[in-house]
């Protein structure tokens, strides 16, 4: 109960002043208007140093956390593009003469299934292709018996029982197999997995690298502030009062200096389309494209980023009353 | 008012600094605290206003026994007290006026209640044309005027002030010392902790001296 009455009667309206720069805090409404001068000064060396350390940890921390999701987002959306997809495979050595036919024939075939939603039958020339980044351009790929293909999309909402034509391809068709992309989901899955995990494991450590820079150069910030806490202190203030006053000060300072950091992380994940296109192209783009997607985030994504802002000016508000409860236990 | 039973004092592992103190302040008094360098004036100073506790005896202030208070009562018995510092500890980057209102702003009064109450005092102090300049620009006296303006404003019933004459020259000790005797006058009881025995001269009051640990009254 108490918890809760000091979270009502904290002076919330109090703290827009001090998370407002001073220069601008004059155009803010009256009730959001700090009442006179900060007991705690806005501005000092310790100050000032701890502003940018903030500023450079939470762009890092919002940089990890956008690039951990993006990656994270791009691999479920590869998986589930995998997923919802089967290939039909025709071997080019059996009825080679009516493989076209067969083609046909297969279509129909599939297109006839429930939970399909589309099948689409590559040419000679399209298989031809995909194996042009091996075997390279040239006319001996024509000679070449190579299988021809039947993309099939399936309804994921309303899969079709993939066995059940696995069977039926079997016995109607020779020479027909169906490849669910199973033994690549696997991979990808843990590939994905994988990729997640050590994502979080460095979001992990960004993270407490950034907890144990702010916590310390907050410390720092603190004890150049001694001499007001004892003031305050021997001045007759409560230790509530002294800490209110700091943790308006930090928090304000925590939120604007954590605002630049994620500012400018979000400006660096909008600017990374345009950046990856720069490139000449190539295996090198295709590859960043499949790891990163498009290399735009979300919305959600541009939350996570901002949320570390929240996150950071919590630490610096706790550190700075655990700095006031440590000067006033001196005293106690 | 303010009463020391068998209080003793060390700091640490140390030897003892104040050995069975005993002594009752009554309300309106007037007392001057002295004896030689190190002798603990401002040790004892520190546990009437409640920044440390003695290491054995009991301590009452305003009939409440301190070692049963919490943070916040002595918080509030601190409200009671007004203190001036040796070294001044004004706020730099406070203006006079500002420094001197602080203890009615950390008691949550609003500014406009005050707002003559401040400027009437360092009127009366004589720092009515320094009361928006920073501490930095002010005098040794001016300082220490600002001082005891702030450890009077919120009227308390008890002023303890530390070697309050301490920077000053003898003509602004003068005008101090009768600054507090006025204070004395409207009500409030006043310690000083001083050696400087022609101050002590000026005044008939009691005494409290301090040797090697000891205090006596005279």
């Amino acid at each position: 109960m108490t918890f809760l009455t000091n979270i009502r009667d904290y002076p919330w309206s109090g703290l827009v002043s001090g998370i407002v720069p001073s220069r601008l805090a004059s155009y803010l409404p009256a009730r959001f208007q700090a009442k006179s001068t900060q007991i705690v000064p806005s501005a000092s060396i310790a100050g000032n140093a701890l502003t940018v350390v903030i500023a450079i940890m939470s762009f890092l921390a919002s940089l990890t956390a956008g690039a951990v999701y993006m990656v994270n987002q791009s691999a479920s959306a590869w998986v589930s593009d995998i997923a919802s997809e089967i290939t039909i495979e025709l071997d080019p050595l059996v009825d080679a003469p009516d493989i076209e036919k067969k083609m046909t024939l297969v279509s129909l075939f599939l297109a006839k299934q429930k939970g399909i939603t589309e099948v689409k039958p590559l040419t000679a020339e399209d298989s031809a292709k995909l194996l042009e980044p091996w075997l390279g351009h040239n006319a001996a790929l024509a000679e070449l018996p190579i299988p021809r293909l039947i993309a099939v999309e399936i309804d994921r909402s309303n899969p079709p029982d993939i066995e059940l034509i696995k069977n039926a391809l079997t016995q109607n068709f020779e020479g027909v197999t169906l490849d669910d992309h199973g033994r690549w989901q696997a991979e990808i899955k843990t590939l994905t997995r994988s990729a997640a995990l050590g994502g979080l494991a460095v979001l992990a450590l960004v993270f407490a690298a950034t907890i144990a820079v702010i916590v310390s150069a907050t410390r720092s910030a603190m004890a150049s502030n001694r001499e007001i806490i004892e003031v305050l202190h021997f001045v007759g203030a409560t230790e509530r009062f002294i800490s209110r006053e700091f943790e308006r000060h930090f928090l304000g300072l925590g939120v604007r200096a954590g605002l630049v950091g994620a500012i400018a992380a979000a400006s660096a994940f909008l600017a990374m389309p345009y950046v990856m296109n720069l490139g000449s192209g190539g295996i090198t783009e295709a590859e960043m494209h499949r790891l990163v997607g498009p290399g735009r985030l979300d919305l959600w994504g541009y939350l996570l980023c901002f949320f570390v802002v929240f996150v950071v000016a919590g630490l610096c508000m706790i550190t700075s009353r655990l700095g006031v409860i440590r000067v006033l236990k001196a005293y106690e | 008012m303010i009463r020391f039973e068998n209080v003793g004092l060390r700091y640490g592992t140390g030897p003892e600094i104040l050995r069975d103190v005993t002594f009752h302040i009554l309300p309106g008094s007037f007392h001057f605290l002295t004896g030689p360098s190190g002798a603990g004036k401002t040790s004892l100073l520190r546990l009437l206003f409640m920044s440390i506790r003695p290491s054995r005896g009991l301590i009452f202030v305003f009939g409440e026994n301190l070692s049963e208070l919490t943070q916040g009562g002595r918080a509030e018995l601190r409200r009671r007290i007004g203190i001036v510092f040796q070294d001044f500890r004004l706020l730099d980057h406070l203006t006079t006026w500002e420094n001197v209102a602080l203890p009615l702003r950390v008691m949550g009064k609003r500014e406009s209640d005050y707002r003559d109450d401040v400027t009437d005092l360092l009127n009366w102090v004589g720092l009515g044309d320094r009361m928006h300049a920073y501490p930095e620009i002010l005098s040794g006296g001016e300082k220490q005027r600002a001082a005891i303006a702030r450890a009077v404003i919120g009227r308390p019933e008890l002023l303890l002030a530390d070697e309050p004459t301490g920077n000053v020259d003898p003509v602004i000790a003068n005008r101090l010392l009768r600054l507090f005797v006025e204070l004395n006058r409207l009500g409030t009881s006043v310690i000083i902790a001083t050696h400087d025995y022609a101050l002590m001269d000026q005044l008939d009051t009691p005494r409290l001296v301090l040797l090697d640990g000891h205090l006596q009254i005279r």
